[in-house]
């Protein structure tokens, strides 16, 4: 990650460095993302992981993973949040009932063992 | 964290630009995943991972394990809002202690990844304090806790500083 200044006239420049790594030439677009988290300069390309999902998926996978997509992106902000908090686990005294005692978990370890 | 690489996910497969959210999260997962001996999410995450599109949500699901709740781990998560966390953030900080991993029987995480930039500074700005409660609890317990640590809480972007 780089820190970038802003000069008087709105420019960033960005470290020689990450131009070389990045494989960046004069003329090459970026993305500027603006959003309530903040600003990203973005130069398209996927990290590793949601690339390798990517390209395991096949063209009828990629149609139902679009479609199933735009169904997510269809739902409000508050139906997103909703459906990511569901089931908020209680600290409760009565909710402890779930919790597994250690000494029973290494004991039965031992016993596999 | 989670929430935002399944995200990520989602807006790929619409081709659109992802969030500043997103592309921290899957960027710090991706980093993680080669540097970690496992990948832990909560229960109540697995759940709802569960309950979403198989598609974007089965390989979240099959690169992690879900951490079952040891005993305490809810009195250590009501200790933890007494230092102005709320219950969601606490149970999540107590899972990184008394998280189980029932496969591995192993206890507890090195470290949390969020995106929450507050959650990690107010953990940070406290954690002498909040040591100083756990060693305090720790110490009462049956002796199989007393390995029990206090897991670090890092944002997505200092992992993503680190690579």
């Amino acid at each position: 990650m780089e820190k970038l200044t802003v000069d008087a006239e709105g420019k960033i420049v960005i470290p020689p460095e990450v131009i070389q790594k990045r494989g960046l030439h004069p003329g090459d677009e970026l993305t500027l993302i603006e959003s309530a988290e903040g600003l990203l300069v973005y130069q398209g390309g996927v990290d590793a992981k949601t690339s390798a999902w990517w390209n395991r998926l096949d063209d009828r996978q990629r149609l139902l993973a679009e479609e199933y997509a735009l169904r997510d992106e269809n739902l409000s902000e508050h139906e997103r949040d909703a459906s990511w908090n569901q089931e908020a686990e209680s600290i409760e005294i009565e909710a402890e009932s779930d919790e597994l005692d250690l000494s029973n978990q290494l004991a039965s370890c031992s016993t596999k063992a | 964290m989670i929430r935002r690489v399944y995200e990520r996910r989602v807006r790929l497969a619409l081709a659109k630009p992802p969030t500043v959210l997103q592309v921290e999260a899957a960027n710090s997962y991706a980093h993680i995943a080669t540097i970690a001996n496992r990948l832990y999410i909560t229960e109540q995450t697995a759940n709802i991972l569960k309950r979403r599109t198989e598609i974007f949500a089965a390989p979240i699901l099959a690169d992690t394990r879900a951490l079952k709740k040891a005993r305490y781990l809810r009195r250590w998560a009501r200790r933890l809002t007494d230092f102005a966390f709320s219950s969601e953030d606490a149970i999540v900080l107590a899972y990184g202690s008394f998280g189980l991993d029932v496969e591995s029987k192993t206890v507890g995480v090195d470290a949390i990844i969020t995106t929450d930039i507050r959650l990690a500074e107010h953990y940070e700005r406290r954690h002498g304090e909040i040591k100083h409660r756990f060693d305090d609890m720790i110490v009462n317990l049956p002796e199989t806790y007393a390995v029990l640590r206090l897991p670090q809480v890092l944002t997505t972007a200092a992992i993503l500083a680190m690579v």
